[in-house]
């Protein structure tokens, strides 16, 4: 995908703690993309950086329509004895 | 000049963004739904605390978080329920679990009130994550608006599948009118704060303009954003693997 690591590069470090490494990650964003996509691409962070902690804290479970279509990824990847373990 | 809250942005944000950002700010200062302006903007900056607490960043590296005991580094405003609910969620959500959320309940917070906790921390980061990633201070706290809570329950919400009871869709009243998108079923995140209708509302606001309204989101024919849906799909699920969101 274009630009994929420097998009995740830059959720990274605008989750993280280390704030030289964002100026960084950002300032290069900027250069490839331009201003609106920096603006953008903040925004998605930001909104589901939110929306994950509505969904966390209040318990939802999976819309039951992605349950068959998850299943094989979900089996590999263990995640349904890591939802068990939320009780 | 880009329009408020923005206008001294050293780069241009949408007017739409601002606009939305603008709305959410208001939201917050604004009575609620079970807390009063004031309060809601106390949980605001609780939220915007709870990452500097010692007790939180302990439990951040314990390998369980409840092994960890101790009192919350807290502004003092709130409850001691209030601040638990606001710090854990704020600083570890991928740990919470259906017995942390019983014992707030027991605890003596209503679910109704919970439920507005999660939207008043929700809007706080979506708002302070989206300054840090663009390289803006967070946006000056709102000025509380006087007034008391409408403490409306809305009269369809049961329990559900979820931790709190939620508005299936065919017992939504006209109070609720508009809480779920009109073009497909609405998904759990949709129902996940129902029982407070007003945060839905506001919070699916922002999700229209910092990532996708419900039909943008599913149209891939066209580009609504400088980035795709495949790089904006990126940044989301990174996100959240990160913050190790299972739904």
């Amino acid at each position: 995908m274009p630009y994929g690591a420097l998009l995740i590069a830059f959720a990274e470090a605008v989750l993280g703690e280390d704030d030289a490494r964002l100026q960084q990650t950002r300032s290069a964003l900027r250069q490839a993309l331009g201003d609106a996509a920096l603006v953008d691409a903040a925004a998605v962070v930001g909104f589901f950086n939110a929306i994950d902690r509505v969904a966390d804290a209040t318990g939802i479970p999976l819309d039951p329509e992605r349950v068959p279509q998850t299943a094989d990824l979900r089996a590999t990847l263990g995640i349904d004895a890591f939802t068990q373990n939320r009780v | 000049m880009d329009p408020g809250p923005y206008e001294a942005a050293p780069l241009p944000i949408r007017a739409d963004l601002a606009a939305a950002h603008r709305r959410a700010r208001d939201h917050l200062a604004r009575p609620g739904t079970w807390w009063s302006g004031a309060e809601r903007v106390a949980l605001m900056v609780e939220a915007r605390n709870a990452p500097q607490c010692k007790l939180c960043r302990a439990r951040k590296e314990a390998l369980s978080p409840t092994v960890i005991s101790g009192a919350h580094d807290s502004l003092g405003e709130l409850s001691d329920i209030a601040v638990e609910v606001v710090h854990r969620i704020r600083t570890d959500p991928g740990r919470l679990t259906r017995g942390w959320f019983d014992d707030v309940i027991r605890a003596g917070l209503s679910p109704e009130r919970y439920v507005e906790i999660v939207s008043v921390v929700a809007h706080t980061v979506a708002l302070d994550t989206f300054a840090r990633g663009v390289g803006l201070a967070g946006l000056p706290l709102p000025r509380p608006s006087d007034g008391a809570p409408s403490r409306y329950r809305p009269p369809g919400a049961k329990p559900g599948p979820a931790w709190v009871p939620w508005i299936e869709p065919e017992d939504l009243t006209d109070a609720e009118a508009g809480i779920y998108p009109m073009s497909r079923p609405p998904a759990n995140i949709h129902r996940a704060m129902s029982l407070v209708p007003p945060e839905v509302r506001s919070f699916f606001d922002l999700c229209e303009h910092m990532y996708f309204g419900p039909l943008e989101m599913r149209d891939f024919e066209h580009e609504f954003r400088a980035i795709t849906h495949a790089q904006v799909e990126l940044l989301a699920a990174r996100v959240s693997a990160l913050n190790r969101c299972f739904y």
